[in-house]
Order: structure tokens, then C-alpha cells, then sequence
């Protein structure tokens, strides 16, 4: 399910077609299933009342104050790798 | 089912339907999750367009007296009544919300701030100060211009309501944007306005943040920024704003503490703990999220509270017995759903629900089942960041200084509540607690000719009240000397 409810397309039920940077969007990210857990987990809402953070995670990880970005980064690609793989 | 949507949906500029530059989207039911409608997206040239249309309309607008500028509110205000079914099943169908509270909640309070302020509108006045025998000084509000409005999904109508009814009351035109998660209302709403309003006045251009959004903080042409949403995005409208040198409004998120002393009005507390947490499913800014209840009658209290949570019905938001309807989307759920496991590892103990529902037709939507969790400590994150869910945290404390502290103990002010029969009590920890909106033995009140906004991070500026007009406004002074004779200096 996507952001409005739906059934998503293909392509934002594959995991590990996209690598994650600070310079990806937000709203790009949160289309993968499962990845809004890794945030909650990790301290960073990326979602709101006003939908997705319509920035990139770059700038939301500054916002949000996050002492490592590279780290959370990091962890989140592999985080989608795993998910990918069970 | 009647279809309340069109299938199609443009943006509305100049008073004209016209398709936008981007991609289109669509907006489902999250009850459900059936297509509802396709929207357009507005590019950059659309919010071109709409601000170069805000502008020309501005010239006539700004001139329009105020009987007639309260006739158009009032005449707005009878056109939702007379739409008042079909806007409250659009609203429902778009965002998931029951049907019980967009009737009898969100489409009444939206049709009264019309109301509202077509009334202040008449008895605004400026003020005029003799500095001395041979010297006048008159203040005149005049309007600031073309105003850039973004507002969240969570009360798309009654949100809308908030920040259009004081921008026309006070002069302005408009270019306001949706939540691309439920635009339908408002866009239903704009073709109530064209009936009404001249070309212009009020321009809807519907997309998503990063693009449409992002878009109206970049243009030059906005005299002021009106937002309601989350204070993550709220920064980058306060930014925008601060590049331009144009004043923001900001009403941003919550964690709201709701206080129950031991003499508190029982029955009536215990409907206070769900409105403040359970009504629109806990996707509310000023949701009580944080529930501190005295020691004394903590025990009975969530005995109590968990019976109540566990009979409220939840159901399909368009049947009438519903109570709580679906949460906005999916990622929403993983978002509450992520929250509660971090309560649980945190030590926190769920007294009930705690699970998304599935059963009884449910199982295609975005429900959860309404949360407590006990044994929290304040300091814990489910008791500090926003979950904006169904899902309350219960805190013991010992007496009012107790309970001030850990209520303060938040990086937000927005709402809260104090339940007593003791009137000193109610206003020293009203008082004393660091918020914009303090409710005394009532939660979740919203009507207007109440001021409403944050303290700390939860913005800034108060609506739903006539002194939102100072930000919709700027002060003229026109310093008169009435003195025939030279100063003399030269």
C-alpha cells in the first residue's frame, strides 16, 4: 500500500533497486514497504500532517538533529537490503 | 454508493478550471483503498500563474467594502450549508475520518468561522491618536496582499476554513495549497467559491510537498506564508519566509499533557481522555497524548479508561455507528505501529490495543485499535514525540508541582487540559502549564472566537480568533500635522 492507500506499482514494492543518499527525497523513500519502521526506530519521523517530508533526507536528518547522518544513511540501505532478501 | 467525487479533478486559478503542468496524482480512500479521484499537479508555472492571478485580483479585492466583503462570507458560509451532506461524505471518503464528525464536527465549526468572520469583519476599526493639539496620528489596517497557504490532511476543510475565511475577511486573495492525501474538499469547496468570489480571490493549486509545496516557498510573489503542519516542515516555512522578509504563521505539532486530579467530574473525564486522544483516530495536533493521572485514582481511573477504549466502535467511516474511522494511510500505521514497539522496548506496558484491526471489513483499510500504554515515564520517547495515532501514554504523579514539571517537560505547547471541580486548581495549573490552549474540564474544543496556537515549537500566531487579522494585515499610519506654521528649522 502507498502513501493514498493504494496498491503500489512494482517498483515501490522491490527492495534494493534504489540506494539510499542524503540527497534522496524523503517522499521517495517512504514508498518502500516497510522502511518508515527503520525511521521510528532510528528517531526520525519522516512522515506528518503534512505528508512526507517534502525534502530531502539530507536535510530532514539535519532538522531532526541526528548526530550521524552517514551512519543512519547507511544503516537504512542496509536495512532495505535485508528486507529485501526475506 | 452515490458518487459524492468527480473522477477528475483540475487546479482552480482565475477563477478557471485548468489542468497543471505536473504529474497527475491520485487520492484514494484509505478506509478502503478505492481510487476516489485523479488530481492535477501544479508546476511551477502554475503557481506562477495563480500568484500573477492573486495579484490582478488584489486590485479590485482590496478595495471591496466591508458590508460587502461580510456578504460574501455569509453567502459562503450558506453555500457549504446547503452542500453541508456532500461536503462531509467527501471528507469522510478522502481522509477516513467517521462520518459522525465531519456532520456534526468539521463542516459546522468550517461553516462558522465563515460566519464568524463576516461578523468581525464589520466591526473592525483602526484608531486615531492626537500626539498633540496640532497633531494626528491615524492607524488604518489595510491588506497585506497575496497570501501563500499550505495545509495539512488531518482537517482539510476545517483547516482551509481557518486560514481562507480571515484572508478574505481581511483583504487579501489567496493561493492555498492541500495535502496531496486529500485534496477533494477543497477542491469541492472552490467551486462554491467561484459562485461567489471574483476571479482570482481564492486560486487552489493541488500537489505534493516536494514539488507544488516547495514551489510556493520558492516564489517571490507572497506577501505572507500561512501553515498548518508538522514543525519539521514548519522550519522550512519560517526559512522561506525569512528569505523573503514576509511575516509566517505557524500552527505545528503537540504532545499535549491532559491532567486528571482525583475530584475531577468522573463520567465526564472519562469521554475528556477519549475526545482528547480517540477523535479524528489521535491525527490531531493537540491531541492529549500524554495522560497524567493523579496517583489516588490512577488504579480505578485506567480500569475504567481501558473498558471505555476497548467498547468504542471502530468501523468503516461512512456508517453512522462508527466511532473512530481509518488513520490517513499506510505509512501512517507503520508509523503508530513502529511507535508502539518503541513503548515497548522503552518498558512501557500496553494495558490494550496495541495492533492494527482487520476483522469485520476492515481488513483493506488503515485501522488501529485504540492504545494505552501504562507504566510510561515522561522522559520516554513515546511521551515526547508525536505519534499522531490512537495511542495514549498514562503517567502517575504525586500533586500539581509533580505534574507542571512533567507537563512542561516537552519540547511543544500547543493544547492540554486539567479536569477538577476545584476552581483555584484549574486556573493555577491552567496557568502554569506552557501552552497556547489550556481546556478546563473539556478537551478538543475548537469552535472559533477562541484564539488557538502554540507555545515553543509548536508555532506561532493564533487563529480561529479576529487577532489573526493583525497577520493578515499591515498597519497604515498616516501622520497629520494640522498647523498652518513652519516647524522652523530651516
Amino acid at each position: 500500500m502507498g502513501l493514498s492507500g493504494k496498491p503500489d506499482g512494482p517498483d515501490s514494492l522491490t527492495y534494493g533497486i534504489m540506494r539510499i543518499t542524503k540527497d534522496t527525497q524523503v517522499e521517495e523513500i517512504v514508498k518502500i514497504r516497510g522502511v518508515v519502521s527503520y525511521f521510528i526506530q532510528h528517531g526520525v519521523s519522516p512522515i506528518s500532517c503534512s505528508g512526507a517530508f517534502p525534502q530531502s533526507l539530507g536535510n530532514l536528518l539535519s532538522i531532526k538533529k541526528v548526530a550521524d547522518p552517514d551512519a543512519f544513511i547507511e544503516g537504512l540501505n542496509a536495512y532495505i537490503e535485508d528486507q529485501a532478501q526475506k | 454508493m452515490t458518487r459524492y467525487v468527480d473522477e477528475n479533478y483540475k487546479l482552480f486559478i482565475d477563477g478557471k478550471w485548468v489542468e497543471g503542468g505536473g504529474k497527475k496524482f491520485e487520492t484514494h480512500c484509505p478506509a478502503d483503498g478505492k481510487l476516489l479521484a485523479t488530481c492535477a499537479e501544479a508546476d511551477k508555472g502554475d503557481i506562477d500563474r495563480a500568484v500573477s492571478a492573486a495579484w490582478r485580483a488584489f486590485e479590485t479585492w482590496k478595495d471591496v467594502n466591508p458590508q460587502e466583503r461580510q456578504r460574501i462570507l455569509l453567502k459562503i458560509a450558506d453555500l457549504m450549508e446547503a452542500n453541508a451532506e456532500k461536503l462531509a461524505m467527501v471528507e469522510t471518503l478522502d481522509n477516513g475520518k467517521p462520518i459522525r464528525e465531519t456532520r456534526a464536527i468539521d463542516i459546522p465549526l468550517s461553516i462558522d468561522h465563515f460566519r464568524y468572520f463576516a461578523g468581525v469583519v464589520r466591526a473592525e476599526e483602526g484608531a486615531a491618536t492626537m500626539i498633540d493639539k496640532d497633531t494626528m496620528s491615524l492607524i488604518l489596517r489595510e491588506p497585506i496582499g497575496v497570501v501563500g497557504q499550505i495545509i495539512p490532511w488531518n482537517f482539510p476543510l476545517t483547516m482551509a476554513a481557518w486560514k481562507l475565511a480571515p484572508a478574505l475577511a481581511a483583504g487579501d486573495c489567496v493561493v492555498i495549497k492541500p495535502s496531496s492525501e486529500t485534496p477533494l474538499s477543497i477542491l469541492e469547496l472552490a467551486k462554491l467559491l467561484a459562485e461567489v468570489l471574483p476571479p482570482g480571490v481564492v486560486n487552489v493549486v493541488t500537489g505534493r510537498g516536494s514539488t507544488t509545496g516547495n514551489y510556493m516557498l520558492e516564489h517571490p510573489g507572497f506577501r505572507k506564508l500561512a501553515f498548518t503542519g508538522s514543525t519539521e516542515v514548519g522550519y522550512s516555512i519560517a526559512e522561506a519566509a525569512a528569505k523573503k522578509i514576509i511575516p509566517a504563521t505557524l500552527e505545528l505539532g503537540g504532545k499535549s499533557a491532559n491532567i486528571f486530579f482525583p475530584d475531577c467530574p468522573w463520567e465526564k473525564a472519562i469521554e475528556g481522555l477519549q475526545i482528547g486522544i480517540l477523535f479524528n483516530q489521535g491525527q490531531v495536533c493537540c491531541a492529549g497524548s500524554r495522560v497524567f493521572v493523579h496517583e489516588a485514582i490512577y488504579d480505578k481511573f485506567l480500569k475504567e479508561a481501558v473498558a471505555a477504549f476497548e467498547k468504542v466502535k471502530v468501523g468503516l467511516p461512512w456508517e453512522d455507528g462508527t466511532q473512530m474511522g481509518s488513520q490517513i494511510n499506510e505509512v501512517q500505521v507503520e508509523k503508530i505501529l513502529g511507535y508502539i514497539e518503541v513503548g515497548k522496548k522503552e518498558g512501557a506496558k500496553v494495558a490494550t490495543g496495541g495492533y492494527r484491526l482487520t476483522e469485520r471489513g476492515l481488513d483493506k483499510g488503515c485501522f488501529i485499535a485504540p492504545t494505552i500504554f501504562t507504566e510510561v515515564n515522561n522522559k520516554m520517547r513515546i511521551a515526547q514525540e508525536e505519534i499522531f495515532g490512537p495511542v495514549v501514554c498514562f503517567i502517575k504523579f504525586k500533586d500539581e508541582a509533580d505534574v507542571i514539571k512533567m507537563a512542561n517537560d516537552s519540547e511543544y505547547g500547543l493544547g492540554g487540559a486539567v479536569w477538577t471541580k476545584d476552581i483555584n486548581r484549574a486556573f493555577r495549573v491552567a496557568r502554569a502549564i506552557e501552552t497556547g490552549r489550556m481546556w478546563v474540564n473539556n478537551y478538543n474544543s475548537l469552535p472559533a472566537h477562541a484564539p488557538f496556537g502554540g507555545y515553543k515549537k509548536s508555532g506561532i500566531g493564533r487563529e480561529t480568533h479576529k487577532m489573526i487579522l493583525e497577520h493578515y494585515t499591515q498597519k497604515k499610519n498616516i501622520f497629520i500635522s494640522l498647523s498652518e506654521k513652519k516647524v522652523g528649522l530651516y
